[in-house]
């Protein structure tokens, strides 16, 4: 098989000033040229990437963020770049590392996380396009009408979402660096009132001012570094562009798509998998990815998380952390340095015996976006 | 000003659903090479990438397909509780609205609605209320009372 990568097909819109059209109107012109040009139909796209331009944005309008972070770390790198991706980018930005250093465009690649939503009060609570004119703002708002369809389709309850948030904060009253340190009972969660209801308080992540970053470097370069080695054993990404009208867009998560087909990559099954590291945003969100990473049937996550199935010395503890519900929200990077951390046996508390894989995942925007990353020692 | 709702934002490919919302009517954007009907609009069809392209006529009935109760205000026009839901027409197209004239916990997965326009800061939104049932039951047994 012969995987060198060609160009098989260019395209593009006129350029000048084009008054009345739109960046994505003219977008869309050039992918559909640039498809004809070689000879393929819209069904053949399976991959897209994306620049917007500096008109259309990155950060504060003109400025993007690894210029930003990269002159005041004064760095002058071999290969740089920001996604956006939402809560997937953390995920993304170390699979881009991994991709790099395998190509050979840099050698040791600086993956960092940061945000300070609460410096700009309110950041997370942001109008969700034309539907805020019916009230739906926030990250809440989507997921729960994502558990409305849970507790319809499967009968899933909510005390079985406060599973979730119950064994998320047992594991972080064993993480010194938790936000929230003592442990939630079932009555305190269902007495915390709701957000948006069917989801409760302690169903929704953390806020949190922070940063972390992670280093991606090749074997060679690492040799005679310190630390034991995380093996990078597998990746993927998925994503649903779907929007709010597609019929199915609250019933399943992308992750359906790239979680199995990683696993398989790596030769690994979900019962291989020693530490797993679910993206937390809303508990829904966490008996969603049981599913379809395949750690219990479709539909039956409710009933799997029960009797502290997956809080610590459960027969499979998830985010052992406490994950962005109870430790902090990092960005999914969090995620990340639990599962290396966990590899390397330095997990102190809550330390999971003899750990050898991990699965880490990122979910991110409006249901859309979905990453996989599988680590070793 | 700061109780003025948050209003769509009409682009080149969204007018043409808000203008009709105007005018009381609920229109979707449907394919004229394979019919897909789809929302919001965009310069082609999502499935095919045609851009021949119609605003067709709906009937304005629909079921709930899933719905939530904001118990937090995000938005001073727009105070908590309130019930948002995604509502699935008859065509198969789903849409973001509001269940009104209906107190929350009446509110099922799969009760029929029909769209009720209401003017918010001088705009009309496509809003949804219960079929009436209800009435035409009320009224059935009062004509046959009277007789
Ligand atoms: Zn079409």
């Amino acid at each position: 098989m012969n995987r060198e990568a060609l160009i098989a097909g260019v395209g593009h819109s006129p350029f000048g000033k084009l008054t009345g059209r739109t960046a994505l109107d003219l977008e869309v012109e050039a992918a559909i040229k640039a498809i004809a040009d070689a000879g393929l139909s819209p069904q053949d796209v399976d991959g897209l990437v994306t620049d917007p331009g500096p008109a259309q944005g990155i950060l504060n309008g003109i400025t993007p963020h690894y210029l930003a972070l990269g002159q005041l770390l004064g760095l002058n790198p071999r290969y740089t770049g920001s996604e956006i991706l939402g809560g997937a980018g953390s995920v993304a930005i170390i699979q881009r590392a991994v991709m790099a250093v395998e190509a050979g465009l840099c050698s040791v690649c600086l993956c960092v996380y940061g945000d300070a939503p609460l410096s700009a009060k309110g950041s997370f609570d942001y109008a969700r396009g034309d539907e805020a004119a019916f009230g739906l703002f926030g990250a809440a708002g989507l997921h729960a009408l994502a558990a409305k369809r849970h507790m319809h389709l499967w009968g899933t309850t909510e005390n079985q979402f406060g599973e979730v948030a119950i064994a998320a904060r047992a594991h972080a009253a064993r993480n010194p660096n938790a936000q929230l340190q003592k442990p939630l009972t079932m009555k305190e969660y269902r007495e915390a009132g709701y957000i948006v209801e069917p989801l409760k308080k302690a169903d929704c992540c953390l806020i949190s001012d922070g940063a972390a970053a992670v280093v991606v470097t090749s074997a060679d370069r690492a040799a005679d570094l310190l630390k034991p080695h995380t093996r990078i054993l597998g990746y993927g990404q998925a994503h649903n562009f779907g929007t709010y009208s597609s019929p199915d867009h609250f019933d399943s998560l992308p992750a359906a798509r790239c979680g199995p087909e990683v696993l398989n990559k790596a030769g690994l099954a979900p019962s291989d998998i020693d530490v797993v590291q679910l993206y937390d945003c809303f508990t829904i969100v966490v008996l969603m990815q049981l599913e379809a990473y395949g750690f219990c049937a479709k539909g039956e996550a409710g009933s799997f998380v029960e009797h502290g199935r997956i809080g610590p010395g459960g027969s499979l503890p998830v985010n052992t952390s406490g994950g962005l519900l109870a430790e902090a929200y990092g960005g999914g990077m969090l995620h990340v340095i639990e599962a290396v951390r966990q590899l390397r046996g330095e997990a102190e508390d809550r330390q999971i015996q003899g750990a050898e894989t991990a699965l880490i995942s990122g979910h991110g925007l409006g249901m859309n976006t979905h990453t996989t990353l599988v680590l070793g020692v | 000003m700061e109780n003025e709702y948050p209003l769509p934002q009409p682009t080149p490919f969204t007018e043409s659903f808000w203008d009709a919302c105007q005018q009381e009517l609920l229109q979707v954007w449907r394919c004229k090479v394979c019919g897909h009907p789809f929302l919001p609009g965009g310069p082609v069809c999502p499935e095919c990438w045609s851009d021949d392209l119609e605003m067709q006529p709906v009937s304005g009935r629909g079921e709930v397909f899933s719905f939530v109760v904001y118990h937090r205000t995000y938005h001073p026009a727009i105070p908590a509780p309130y019930i948002v839901a995604s509502i699935e027409l008859e065509n198969g197209v789903h849409l973001i609205s509001n269940i009104i004239d209906c107190k929350p916990e009446m509110v099922r997965i799969g009760m029929q609605v029909q769209v009720a326009f209401k003017q918010k800061s001088g705009f009309k939104l496509p809003m949804f209320t219960p079929t009436v049932h209800t009435n035409t039951t009320f009224q059935l047994k009062r004509g046959n009372s009277s007789v």
